[in-house]
C-alpha cells in the first residue's frame, strides 16, 4: 500500500481546550498518494485534529512530522509549510472581495511569488480541472454552496501541495451540490492527490479511501480498510455510529 | 434684510468649511488606519500609545484641542499660528481616533475564517491582514466613514472661533451686516444639510452596495 514516503505523520499528538481534552493522543501517518478519511460522531475531535495537522493551531503535546521533520521543534518556516498542506474548509471561506479567479490566484502571487501572467494561467487551469473555468470572474456570493467549494479545492490545489486536508467540505450543501464537490475530490483521489478527508460521505470512502479512521473521544479507536471497517466494525461504538449513519440517512 | 445676494456672500464660506473637513478627514484616515493596525497586532507596547491616544481624543472637546494650539502652542509650533491649520489638526487628531475605532470594528466584521483560510495558504498574518482582511474591512467601514465625514464639516464650524473665515464664520458676518438674527444661520444651516447629506448618503449607500456584491455583513 502506497509508496513508502510518509508525508504528513502525528506522535501522541494531545490538545487541551481549557480543562477539556479534544484529543488524547493520536498516532498517524499518510503517505504519499494515499487518501485517508476520517469519521466519527460530532465532538469526536475530527475537526480540531485536521487544523492541527494543518498547522493552523499547535498541539498542546505531542509532534507532528512533515516529510519526517519535526515542524514544531526544527526552524522550519510555518508558513513555507503550510503552504504546502492544502485546507479545505467545512463554511464556505473563500475571500469575499476576490472573483473565482482572484481567490486562487492570491495564494500563487503573494505566496509562491508567481508573475501575475503565470499565476492568472495557473490559476484558469485549476479551475478548469474543478469544471468551473466559466464561472473564473463571478464573486463568492455569485456562486453556489458547491461551487464555492469547489473553489476552495481549487485555491488549496493551485499551490500544488504535498497534500490536502478537507474538513466536512460538503456538510453545509445541499444533496445535489455535495455530489459535484465529491466527484471532483474523487478525480483528484484517482489522480494520486495526497488527501486527508474528514467526512461522513461514505460512497465516496468506499470507491477511493485507501483507509478509515474512526475517531471517538479525542482518539482514533479504529481504522482499516473501508470494506473492513464498514461493513465489519470490531468496536461497539463504530458499529453504533454507522448504523445511525446509514439508517439515519 | 437678507437678501439673495447675502446668501451669495455666505456661499464664500463653503471653500474653507470643505478644505478643513477633507483635510482632517485625510489626516483622520493616515492616524487611524496605523492606531487600528497597532490595536490589532500589539508590538512594541505601541498599542498602549494607541490606547491613550484614543481615550485622550475621547475625552477632550475638539474644541479646547483648536484654542490649545492656536493660542497656547502657536509659539512652539509655527504650524498652528494658522488658524486654519490649528482647527484642522485639531479636528484632524481627533478623527484618527474615531477613525482608528471605525476601522477595528470593522476589521473584527471581516470574521476568523478568512484570516485562517489565508493562513491555510502560507500567509503570514500580515500577508493575510493586508490582502485578505484590510480591503474587505474598508468595504464594511464605508458607511461610518461617510457618518465621521459628516461629523467633521458640522464641527468645522469650531474654527469660527478661531477665526477662520468658514461658513459659520461667513453667516455671523452676515448677522453682524444685516441685523437680521434668524436667517444667516438658517441659511448656514441649510447650507451644512446640503453638503453633509449627499457625501454621507453616497458613502452609506456604496457601501450597500459592495456589501452585497461581496456578501458581507
Amino acid at each position: 500500500m502506497g509508496m513508502g514516503e510518509v508525508i504528513l505523520a502525528s506522535r501522541g499528538l494531545k490538545k487541551r481546550y481549557g480543562d477539556l481534552w479534544v484529543l488524547k493522543g493520536i498516532d498517524f501517518e499518510i503517505e504519499r498518494g494515499q487518501t485517508k478519511v476520517i469519521i466519527g460522531p460530532s465532538g469526536s475531535g475530527k475537526s480540531t485534529f485536521l487544523r492541527i495537522m494543518g498547522l493552523l493551531e499547535p498541539p498542546t503535546e505531542g509532534k507532528i512530522f512533515f516529510e519526517g521533520k519535526d515542524v514544531y521543534s526544527s526552524n522550519l518556516d510555518l508558513n513555507m509549510l503550510r503552504a504546502k498542506i492544502g485546507f479545505v474548509f467545512q463554511e464556505p471561506s473563500l475571500f469575499r472581495h476576490l472573483t473565482a479567479l482572484g481567490n486562487v490566484k492570491l495564494g500563487l502571487r503573494v505566496v509562491l511569488k508567481m508573475k501575475e501572467e503565470e499565476a492568472r494561467r495557473r490559476a484558469l487551469e485549476v479551475l478548469k480541472a474543478v469544471k468551473l473555468e466559466d464561472w473564473a470572474d463571478h464573486y463568492p456570493a455569485q456562486l453556489s454552496g458547491g461551487q464555492q467549494q469547489r473553489v476552495g479545492i481549487a485555491r488549496a490545489l493551485a499551490m500544488n501541495p504535498d497534500i490536502i486536508l478537507f474538513d466536512e467540505p460538503t456538510a453545509s450543501l445541499d444533496i445535489e451540490l455535495t455530489w459535484e464537490v465529491i466527484d471532483v475530490m474523487k478525480e483528484l483521489a484517482r489522480r494520486g492527490v495526497t488527501m486527508l478527508v474528514v467526512t461522513h460521505e461514505l460512497g465516496f470512502a468506499k470507491e477511493v479511501a485507501d483507509e478509515i479512521l474512526f475517531m471517538d473521544d479525542g482518539r482514533i479507536i479504529e481504522s482499516g480498510p473501508p470494506e473492513e471497517l464498514l461493513r465489519n466494525p470490531k468496536t461497539q461504538r463504530a458499529r453504533e455510529f454507522l448504523s445511525r449513519l446509514i439508517g439515519g440517512a | 434684510m437678507f437678501t439673495f445676494n447675502d446668501f451669495l456672500f455666505l456661499l464664500q464660506g463653503v471653500p474653507n468649511t470643505l478644505a478643513i473637513s477633507f483635510l482632517s478627514f485625510a489626516l483622520g484616515f493616515g492616524l487611524g488606519i496605523p492606531t487600528a493596525i497597532v490595536k490589532q497586532f500589539p508590538k512594541y507596547g505601541l498599542n498602549y500609545v494607541a490606547d491613550a491616544y484614543i481615550k485622550l481624543m475621547r475625552g477632550i472637546p475638539v474644541l479646547v484641542f483648536m484654542l490649545l494650539f492656536h493660542f497656547g502652542m502657536a509659539g512652539i509650533v509655527p504650524l498652528f499660528k494658522s488658524a486654519f491649520l490649528s482647527a484642522t489638526f485639531a479636528l484632524g487628531f481627533r478623527s484618527g481616533a474615531f477613525q482608528s475605532q471605525i476601522f477595528r470594528g470593522a476589521m473584527n466584521s471581516v470574521g476568523r475564517n478568512q484570516m485562517m483560510a489565508a493562513v491555510s495558504l502560507g500567509m503570514t498574518r500580515w500577508q493575510a491582514f493586508r490582502h485578505v482582511i484590510l480591503p474587505q474591512a474598508f468595504i464594511v467601514a464605508l458607511p461610518g466613514l461617510g457618518s465621521e465625514i459628516a461629523l467633521l464639516i458640522k464641527d468645522s464650524s469650531y474654527a469660527f472661533v478661531l477665526g477662520v473665515l468658514e461658513l459659520t464664520k461667513y453667516s455671523d458676518i452676515v448677522r453682524k451686516a444685516t441685523r437680521s438674527f434668524f436667517f444667516p444661520y438658517l441659511a448656514a444651516a441649510i447650507i451644512y444639510i446640503l453638503i453633509t447629506f449627499p457625501i454621507a448618503n453616497y458613502l452609506d449607500r456604496m457601501g450597500s452596495r459592495l456589501k452585497s456584491r461581496y456578501g458581507l455583513r
